[in-house]
């Protein structure tokens, strides 16, 4: 392998409100209508909090003919509880593996692994610690519970969660239960993670440590998670995620997650596997300012696409369709809405814009996976769908979205995303003839 | 800390808005009074940070309503800088 090793992709796992599996989501997608609803959660029976959610539905881990020995055995390891969000993780491997038809059951399989998760863990276990130090405390005083007895009663209690928060621990559960024994990786550059994974897939497979290499994300939104975005004033009170308009009031949370396979393309044709698109190169750039608010005015978003150029050796005529981050938060579209006039102008005709967070809601850490997931079933079936609930378009950013579905010859697509903490990615993939 | 802070952050504040620093009081609410949205709080902050070398925590940038708030900011900021 070396660096003019090709990269195809040629498997998807989607996991959302829209459907599991890339032909549930791609029918119901062009469908034109969202799903979401409200999610309740309640504490001793009574009802705490709710938020409106793209929640996936009807989803049993045992249903992806996953080897139940392995997964009785991270339940063992996870204390008797099933987490929902390495379940996704998992459902989204296999369904990504079945969909290249790649076989894994032997150990020589070339297979490698990137994993990304915002927040891998931190929900159930802030969650127990909060059960259990409230068991802990009520009725007793100080003096009944030593700082020592209770540091030491929480020590025993959460050792093994605390371990799995973004650790070592779900990469190997993964990496298991498919047989992935070659470079394996977990990453967090939040809602960028699935555009930076690609790059390290693709760096993985040209280094030669793997012949294919699944990428998954996920994201189970859990009530503490919707706390801290509402009480960033980010978190939509109308349900309806609305990028770039007039009326946006923030981001609702999309529950599931996606797999996606990344392969040398010389080998992938070699077996005749299906040939989505090829990753022809990333380009990333840290703004380094602030975790939750992008700099207005910085160039941070606008330095991560032109590398993205540089790198996949195109330029702003060659895009097609672009798919950008679109939260539906005024700053945050209008700090994205500056990087794409900067660079392709304004009001452009071309490349068409299309967004996928109206239909799919938040995927957070997993986001920009899914959604370029979406962009790639887009640009397979030359289709570009309408931006729901685009009804008042704000002209101050001087971009329009697509309107209406559209069936046009597709060739070149990006995906860009400008996450917290500045992390700013773009990725650009191309139809292989 | 500057001698006249509260006059350099009205001069600054209008110059980021577009409006005149007479028109700035104390106690004037640039959200509500005078439509500063959460995109002009972000190029408010960014220009505080760079005139008065001093970083603004994410919580705060909300927070920076008027300009009294703004000076607290600051001040709070340079003192913190002094330690």
């Amino acid at each position: 392998m070396s660096s003019s090793t090709r990269i195809a992709i040629t498997g998807l796992g989607p996991l959302s409100s829209m459907g599991i599996g890339k032909d549930n989501l791609w029918k119901n997608i062009n469908s034109g209508k969202a799903n979401v609803k409200k999610e309740e959660a309640f504490i001793d029976g009574e009802l705490w909090d709710s938020f409106f959610l793209h929640k996936v539905e009807g989803f049993n881990v045992h249903k992806f003919g996953i080897d139940e020995d392995r997964l009785s055995d991270i339940k063992d390891w996870k204390e008797g509880e099933e987490i929902t969000d390495l379940n996704y993780l998992l459902a989204a491997v296999k369904l990504a593996l079945d969909d290249a038809k790649l076989d894994y059951s032997k150990r020589d399989n070339g297979l490698g692994l990137v994993l990304a998760h915002e927040n891998i863990g931190l929900m159930p276990f802030g969650l127990k610690v909060s059960n259990l130090a409230y068991n802990a405390l009520i009725g007793k005083s100080k003096d009944q519970l030593s700082k020592k007895d209770f540091f030491n009663s929480l020590y025993k209690s959460f050792l093994k969660s605390g371990y799995d928060i973004q650790s070592f621990a779900d990469l190997y559960h993964v990496a298991k239960v498919f047989n992935i024994h070659n470079y394996s990786l977990f990453l967090n550059n939040a809602c960028a993670s699935g555009l930076y994974a690609y790059e390290a897939a693709a760096e993985i497979i040209k280094s030669g440590q793997a012949k294919a290499v699944v990428v998954a994300a996920s994201d189970n939104p859990e009530i503490y998670k919707y706390l801290w975005f509402r009480d960033l004033g980010i978190y939509s009170k109308s349900g309806k995620v609305r990028p770039f308009c007039k009326d946006s009031d923030g981001l609702v949370f999309g529950d599931g997650g996606a797999g996606v396979v990344l392969e040398d393309l010389a080998s992938a044709k070699k077996r005749k596997a299906p040939i989505y698109a090829e990753y022809i190169g990333g380009g990333f750039d840290l703004e380094g300012w602030k975790i939750t608010v992008p700099q207005i005015g910085n160039d941070s978003y606008q330095r991560a696409i032109n590398k993205a150029f540089k790198n996949s050796k195109t330029k702003k005529t060659d895009i097609d369709l672009l798919v950008p981050h679109g939260v539906g938060s005024q700053p945050i579209d209008y700090y994205e809405a500056q990087a794409i006039t900067d660079t392709f102008g304004n009001n452009p005709k071309k490349p068409l814009i299309s967004v996928f967070k109206p239909f799919v809601g938040h995927n957070l850490g997993s986001s920009a996976l899914l959604e370029s997931l979406i962009m790639l079933l887009s640009l397979k079936n030359d289709t570009v769908l309408p931006a729901l609930n685009y009804e008042n378009p704000d002209p101050k950013f001087n971009i329009g979205l697509n309107k209406e579905k559209k069936q046009v010859r597709l060739k070149t697509a990006m995906k860009i995303c400008c996450a917290f903490a500045g992390f700013n990615a773009a990725a650009v993939f191309r139809k292989v003839n | 800390m500057p001698q006249n802070l509260e006059q350099e952050v009205k001069e600054l504040i209008a110059g980021v808005i577009g409006r005149e620093p007479e028109e700035l009081k104390l106690e004037t609410n640039f959200w509500k009074d005078l439509g500063v949205d959460s995109i002009k709080a972000i190029e408010i902050t960014v220009a505080i940070e760079r005139k008065f070398k001093v970083s603004v925590r994410d919580e705060e940038i909300p927070k920076i309503t008027t300009v009294g708030q703004a000076v607290a900011v600051i001040k709070g900021a340079l003192e913190k800088k002094a330690k």
